[in-house]
């Protein structure tokens, strides 16, 4: 006889938590001390930043011209980390704002460390556009404001202007959104923490709440609201920032593929960029309870619908080029899969079209080592990708005269490995001293599935089942 | 009114009727209080005002003020107005050639040379090294003051030393030697033979590196004049070159440029151009030109011209007998000459006595003495006779020389055993330079007495006969001492150079010249506006003897060398290595290899092969015993497989300055090799003959090191056609330089066209009018012969920095105009088209829509203007040009040689660290040119604004003017069926025109090579 068909969802939190449970489970790693793990993780990580600091200072010091570009390239190893970070931030936004909206509860386990993940994706993106500047100390000038220079007026043609406004406005709603989300568990800090000096701190960023009924409510309908905020910004930043390929006039970047193109790559990046980190953080900091294989394996499912649409867009790009009937155009596509840049193009093809298709299976989806290996090599996948759109349509376009090839310098591969240094040192420094799951969030998930048969029962349960936070 | 009432006076009627209200108001009127409480606050708030703006002014004090050194005139000199630009007339000095120059000079110092339009011989070009040389005026590594055996001495002191061994010489009938290139300046030469003149045993002896002593003796022999032709390319329908690279480095360039080119503009009107074909071993610039190329191995040279003699011989019916062999091209250029004779013209560059006899002989017979070459005012350059040298070198080998003078020649480095002659040097009593810098000959000389620059001091040139023309010192000297007041003292009558060249002129010129002028003082001025004068001259008839020519032509054998043949060139900008000092012509890339800072071993594809060598392996070039160079190899495209070809006038020691080129960073690496000089010097490897350097070498040895040295290349890609295995649609070449025959031409003016035409209707309002001027430019491909003059004239204009090598193998080289070159044909046998690229100045400009900053935007008048002080440096703009002729700057390049800064052009910024810049169509040349007719009250003429590029252009292939001007010569060039425009498919609507490539050929012949 067959078995019963199972109807009743599957736990989203294992092991029969009580709410007290959660509080003390979660704020644990804030409270004790840290673990040599984790000064471990950090030193590699402040070391990773200092050089990256040095590389940035002697760049300031020197000269663009301490980074291997040339009159033919003028962007590679810049670029190519800006648009990588901004799409690493993209899961964050995607999972706070849209999956909210769509009431996916799974996402209460990940969404803080993915909204710190963006803030902290976003913060390494920026840098790039500042750094890679001539003459940095005049970023500022890009911003529109009355001042004394004639005044000068910004060009608003330009998509390297919307490109600051579009990542300062999703900068500062990602911030937002991060922080709205945080005050009831800052309140509880507050209500937990020992030491004077950060109940004072948690006191004052928790602006006093008081867990009142009319608290919750007003907070639920602010959450809500920047959620549908946020959700547009999912796409148009990204949007934005293809478009500063897309407007111009270079055979390989002036396409209009790019928006949806580049969005679906960001999501694809972003998600795989959460997953290398929590099931880090899951094991290191003993969270497999919270952040299950459910967990995993939903945002696995993710990454094998956005590799598809990136897959898609490859090819597309090369039936475009074909079907255009332009030379240019054509030699570009040619020159990516087999000029001399053709390996970064086929780690792009391998890591991001073809091995997540082994996502397929759902025992490799719920492996947590597998899908680790994957999420870097995606990572990897989609760091080249931008890379490769970016150096080799410059590197051969128009004029066979012009034609020339990029090479990074120590200095610009210290400012890569800077980046991800200050990345993971923000990370490290939120595991520490912030709840990196959503206490209030997933205390509102707790009775999720526990319907099922042959689910760990509570041991006490003070909410009803299915009770919307 | 009452009587205690004061009498009340009043000025109008509402004064009188107004009363309080009136009073109030009149009172308001001059309000003498403006401290107290009202509109302006209180006393209390003005002193708070004024304590803060007094604070305020305090600190902005604080800072340290600029310092300024402005030395103002004391008394301001007639006709000069500081700011305001003047040109002066001169000669330039750069080389023999003596082309006229227009000094522009800006507050007492010159900044910029362009060429004399009005010169008989360059006709307003200047080449790359000519422009150049104005860097060397500002070189503050020459010396000051004499060098007595290495220690710096006043001049007394080393004229004592002089004067000593010179009085000793003539009390002991000791042998004074006067060493020098050949010089045709009439001054220099009336002192030197004055100075010679007191000795018992004094001779002046000349060497060329650049010898063209076979021609003299050739024409010695048949001619019985030993003269160098003043060869007439603007008269030359047909020209048949043999190995001379007359375009390039051979005797005249400018001026054969100027006439060749003139010939070489088909109109549709008149669709004529001549034709040119070249027989040579490597490929030269000439040879890159010519409508038909013929490579040959240099032993065979002689054999082909025999051949080509004997085909004339049997046309003119003068056959002597001589064996015709089958050989079709020589039948198509012996017919092809034969149809043009007295119209056609065959040169020969080779230092082979026989083949310079047969050259002769083609030209009898074509008849072209007295027309396309002209013996009645021969040239005077490189006019050294070898067999004096020889006897020298001797009298230097037995020390039997008691005074040896050196003057503008470097023999210790020219020659194969120099380090040996150096040695022999040091051993004489006294050896006297003249070398303008420490050169190794100047090192080995007891005394150096540095010579100024020609831009620094009187001077003179005749480099034709009977044409002659004047230097004039347009700034105190800087450094060094006239050569012309050492010799004077030397000679005991010690006079300024101005006196020196008047008297000359007083003397030996005016009284030929017939001049219009009664008095020589008007003559003289006369001379200094024009710069030039030309002279009678007296001419012994020459009659053609044909007998030393027929001998040749039965002696010349064909033969053929063993293996490889080591052929040594003067390469443009760098020729024999006088100007190596000049990193502006060192950075200058090659018009054909494309290379800069490295002389290298060029190697024919196929050899290159064989020999499993790239480009960048380091080889050993071996000629005999402990005679070798290592060089990094070169694969040349068009060379001849048996020859390897190798630049001279590398690894001098005035390279040595160059160490330390560059921005220095982390990864920066010295533009000098290990051994401390750019490039290596090969004079190892050339053989000496009695007193003549051979240039070619049969039988060098290549040993491969497997070692790579990477060469700094500008241009990587060579062909218009993209790699084979990625080309799927993309077959073929791509449209960016259009080219066609002159069958073809002919029949269709517009045969050749291949880029789409932009859509003639744009759904948008045009983004610009241009209601008053619209600055468009033509670069007519045909007449361009690839020069480079133009990058060297927009570098010196537009103060573009040097960067070094290893800046420009990064490819960060920052001129503003480059020469494309492309290949085409089959490997061994190629096709070369150049194109000058520039900003293109498009309407639709990709760059200025994606500066976030408006850092480059559009003028009314069609230019794309980038403003510096906007720019923040984010390079989008260089991504998306599609031509890529953005520069940008990548570093703060070292401005710190302050005399060198004097030759900036105080109109041009100076451009800082993280700013892009490119060319600009000179638009301070443009405002200068509409000042100058404002204030004339005059519209601005065609003409009247020329770019630097257009200006030095020997060939006159750029165009630039006002499109809106209907009458102008560019809106007349745009209208030319030849015209295109390079992507005009992307709609960018460039304001820069090229005229298509024609080459003499026959549709059918250009169907063949490229199949």
């Amino acid at each position: 006889m067959a078995e019963p068909v199972l109807l009743a969802p599957e736990p989203l939190i294992a092991g029969g938590k009580r709410p007290g449970q959660v509080t003390s489970e979660i704020l644990a790693t804030t409270e004790r001390r840290a673990s040599p793990l984790w000064w471990a993780g950090f030193l590699v990580a402040f070391g990773a930043l200092a050089a990256g600091i040095a590389a940035v200072a002697y760049l300031f010091s020197t000269g663009v011209g301490t980074w291997g570009l040339n009159n033919t390239v003028g962007w590679a190893f810049d670029i190519t980390n800006f648009v990588f970070w901004i799409g690493i931030g993209h899961a964050g936004t995607l999972i706070s704002a849209i999956l909210y909206l769509f009431r996916q509860r799974w996402r209460t386990s990940v969404n803080r460390s993915a909204e710190a993940m963006t803030i902290f994706a976003v913060i390494c993106a920026g840098i790039f556009p500042v750094i890679h500047l001539g003459r940095p100390w005049l970023a500022y000038w890009i911003f529109p404001y009355p001042n004394t220079r004639g005044p000068l007026w910004i060009n608003f043609r330009s998509p390297l202007a919307w490109d600051a406004f579009a990542i300062t406005t999703y900068f500062l709603i990602s911030l937002t959104f991060w922080y709205l989300g945080m005050i009831p568990d800052l309140a509880t800090l507050r209500d937990h923490t020992p030491s004077r000096f950060r109940r004072r701190l948690y006191a004052f960023f928790s602006l006093g709440w008081d867990g009142s009924f009319r608290t919750w409510l007003r907070y639920e309908t602010v959450y809500m609201l920047l959620a549908g905020l946020a959700t547009p910004l999912v796409v148009s930043v990204h949007t934005i920032v293809s478009w500063d390929f897309a407007t111009s006039v270079i055979p390989g970047w002036h396409t209009t593929i790019f928006p949806p193109y580049f969005v679906a790559g960001a999501i694809f990046s972003g998600m795989a960029m959460v997953l290398t980190l929590v099931i880090v953080a899951r094991k290191v900091m003993r969270l497999e309870d919270y952040i299950t294989a459910r967990h995993i394996d939903a945002m696995c499912k993710f990454l094998l619908l956005t590799s598809g649409i990136v897959g898609l867009a490859y090819a597309t790009e090369f039936l475009t080029a074909f079907y255009s009937e332009n030379r240019y155009e054509q030699f570009v596509f040619l020159n990516r899969a087999l000029g001399p840049y053709a390996w970064g193009y086929w780690i792009m093809v391998v890591a991001n079209v073809l091995i997540p298709q082994l996502l397929w299976f759902r025992r490799l989806r719920r492996n947590a080592a597998a899908v680790f290996a994957i999420s870097i090599l995606i990572n990897v996948g989609m760091w080249f990708e931008r890379f490769i759109i970016i150096v080799t349509s410059l590197h051969r376009d128009y004029l066979p005269a012009n034609w020339t090839m990029y090479r990074p310098t120590l200095i610009e591969v210290g400012t890569l490995v800077g980046s991800f240094g200050l990345f993971f040192t923000c990370f490290l420094l939120f595991c520490r001293f912030l709840p990196v799951i959503s206490m209030s969030e997933v205390k509102g998930a707790i009775q999720f599935g526990r319907t099922r048969p042959g689910a760990p029962a509570p041991e006490e349960s003070p909410l009803p089942a299915e009770v919307h936070p | 009114m009452r009587a205690d009432e004061p009498k009340r006076y009043w000025k109008s009627l509402a004064e009188r009727e107004g009363g309080a209200a009136y009073s109030e108001r009149a009172a308001a009127e001059f309000d003498e209080t403006p401290f107290a409480a009202g509109p302006l606050g209180s006393r209390r708030s003005f002193l708070q005002a004024a304590g803060f703006s007094f604070a305020g002014a305090l600190l902005a004090g604080c800072r340290r003020a600029p310092v300024e050194k402005a030395a103002p005139w004391l008394e301001q000199p007639e006709e000069i107005i500081a700011g305001r630009s003047y040109y002066y007339t001169s000669t330039c000095g750069a080389c023999p050639a003596g082309c006229g120059l227009l000094v522009k000079t800006r507050d007492g110092r010159p900044i910029k040379l362009e060429g004399n339009p009005d010169h008989p011989l360059s006709r307003g070009g200047l080449c790359a090294v000519g422009q150049a040389s104005i860097l060397g005026l500002y070189d503050s590594l020459r010396p000051k003051q004499p060098l007595l055996r290495g220690r710096a001495v006043s001049w007394q002191e080393a004229d004592r030393e002089v004067l000593k061994a010179l009085a000793e010489a003539r009390r002991s009938g000791g042998a004074v030697r006067y060493l020098s290139g050949t010089l045709t300046s009439p001054s220099r030469l009336r002192m030197i033979r004055q100075l010679l003149s007191g000795l018992p045993d004094g001779r002046h002896v000349t060497y060329d590196t650049l010898p063209a002593a076979a021609v003299l003796d050739a024409h010695e022999r048949t001619h019985g004049v030993r003269a160098l032709p003043h060869y007439r390319f603007d008269r030359a329908n047909v020209v048949a070159s043999f190995d001379a690279d007359f375009l390039g480095t051979w005797l005249s360039p400018v001026e054969f440029t100027a006439g060749y080119s003139q010939l070489r503009k088909p109109l549709e009107q008149s669709p004529q151009m001549s034709y040119h074909v070249q027989f040579e071993a490597r490929l030269s610039l000439t040879g890159s030109k010519a409508d038909r190329r013929i490579r040959i191995a240099p032993e065979e040279l002689p054999w082909y011209l025999a051949q080509l003699c004997a085909r004339l011989e049997v046309k003119a019916q003068r056959s002597s007998g001589a064996r015709l062999e089958s050989l079709p091209i020589l039948d198509d250029v012996a017919e092809r000459l034969w149809q043009a004779r007295g119209r056609s013209l065959v040169v020969c560059g080779a230092e082979h006595l026989d083949a310079q006899l047969l050259a002769n002989y083609a030209n009898e017979l074509l008849g072209n003495y007295g027309t396309t070459l002209d013996l009645r005012r021969p040239s005077l350059q490189r006019q050294a006779r070898p067999g004096d040298f020889a006897e020298l070198l001797d009298e230097i080998a037995t020390g039997r020389i008691a005074v040896l003078f050196l003057d503008g020649v470097n023999p210790v480095y020219d020659l194969p055993d120099g380090e040996q002659l150096a040695r022999r040097l040091r051993k004489l009593p006294l050896v006297v330079s003249l070398a303008e810098r420490l050169d190794e000959s100047a090192e080995a000389a007891a005394v150096v007495c540095p010579d100024q620059h020609y831009l620094e001091c009187w001077g003179d040139a005749e480099p034709v006969r009977g044409l002659f023309g004047v230097q004039q010192p347009l700034i105190p000297p800087l450094r060094g001492r006239a050569a012309l007041e050492s010799l004077a003292i030397w000679a005991g009558a010690p006079k300024s150079a101005a006196d020196i060249v008047r008297e000359t002129w007083e003397r030996e010129i005016f009284p030929r010249c017939k001049a219009k002028e009664e008095s020589f003082e008007r003559f003289w001025e006369r001379v200094l506006h024009e710069g030039w004068v030309e002279a009678e001259i007296e001419h012994p008839g020459s009659a053609f003897n044909p007998a030393p020519a027929q001998a040749a032509l039965h002696r010349v054998t064909k033969t053929a060398a063993a293996g490889l043949t080591l052929v040594a060139y003067p390469k443009i900008a760098l020729l024999d290595g006088r100007h190596a000092y000049n990193p502006w012509l060192q950075e200058l890339p090659d018009p054909i290899t494309k290379a800069t800072w490295d002389n290298y071993a060029c190697l024919a594809p196929a050899t290159a092969r064989k020999l499993g060598l790239t480009d960048g392996d380091v080889v050993r070039l071996e000629a005999g015993p402990e005679r070798a160079v290592e060089l990094p190899v070169l694969v040349q495209p068009g060379q001849h497989d048996n020859v390897v070809a190798v630049a001279l006038g590398y690894g001098g020691h005035l390279t040595r300055r160059f160490a330390n080129l560059g921005p220095r960073w982390l990864g920066w690496r010295p533009s000098v090799n290990a051994g401390g000089c750019v490039g290596e010097n090969i004079a190892p490897l050339l053989e000496r003959d009695g007193g003549s350097l051979r240039w070619t070498r049969s039988g060098v040895r290549l040993v491969p090191t497997g070692k790579r040295h990477a060469l700094a290349v500008t241009q990587d890609h060579h062909t218009l056609t993209v790699p084979p295995r990625l080309a799927a649609a993309d077959r073929g070449r791509r449209p960016i330089i259009e080219e066609t025959t002159l069958e073809a031409f002919r029949k269709d003016p517009r045969a050749g066209a291949q880029g789409h035409p932009p859509p003639a209707e744009d759904l948008w309002p045009r983004d610009h009018t241009f209601p008053g001027h619209r600055w468009m430019m033509v670069v007519d491909l045909t007449a361009c012969t690839g020069c480079s003059a133009c990058v060297i004239a927009c570098q010196v204009e537009n103060n573009v920095p040097a960067v070094g090598k290893d800046e420009v193998r990064r490819k960060r080289e920052m001129h503003w105009i480059r020469i494309d070159r492309y290949y085409s044909g089959p490997l061994g046998d190629v096709d070369v088209a150049f194109q000058p690229m520039m900003c293109q100045h498009c309407e639709h400009a990709p760059c200025e829509t994606v500066c976030p900053v408006l850092a480059t935007v559009h003028s009314s008048e069609g230019l794309n203007q980038q403003i510096y002080n906007r720019c923040i440096g984010t390079r989008y703009c260089e991504n998306n040009c599609p031509y890529k002729v953005r520069r940008f700057n990548w570093f703060d390049y070292a401005r710190d040689d302050r005399l060198a800064n004097m030759v900036l052009n105080p109109d041009v910024t100076v451009r800082s660290r993280g700013v892009m810049e490119k060319c600009t169509f000179c638009v301070q040349r443009i405002q200068e040119a509409r000042l100058e007719a404002r204030r004339r009250g005059e519209p601005l003429r065609d003409g009247e604004v020329q770019t630097a590029c257009q200006q030095s252009c020997p060939a006159q292939a750029i165009v630039f003017g006002d499109a809106n001007d209907p009458a102008s010569k560019v809106s007349q060039l745009l209208k030319s069926g030849r015209a295109y425009r390079v992507l005009e498919e992307i709609n960018v609507r460039p304001s820069v025109t090229y005229l298509r490539l024609v080459r003499n050929r026959r549709e059918a012949e250009e169907e063949e090579r490229h199949g």
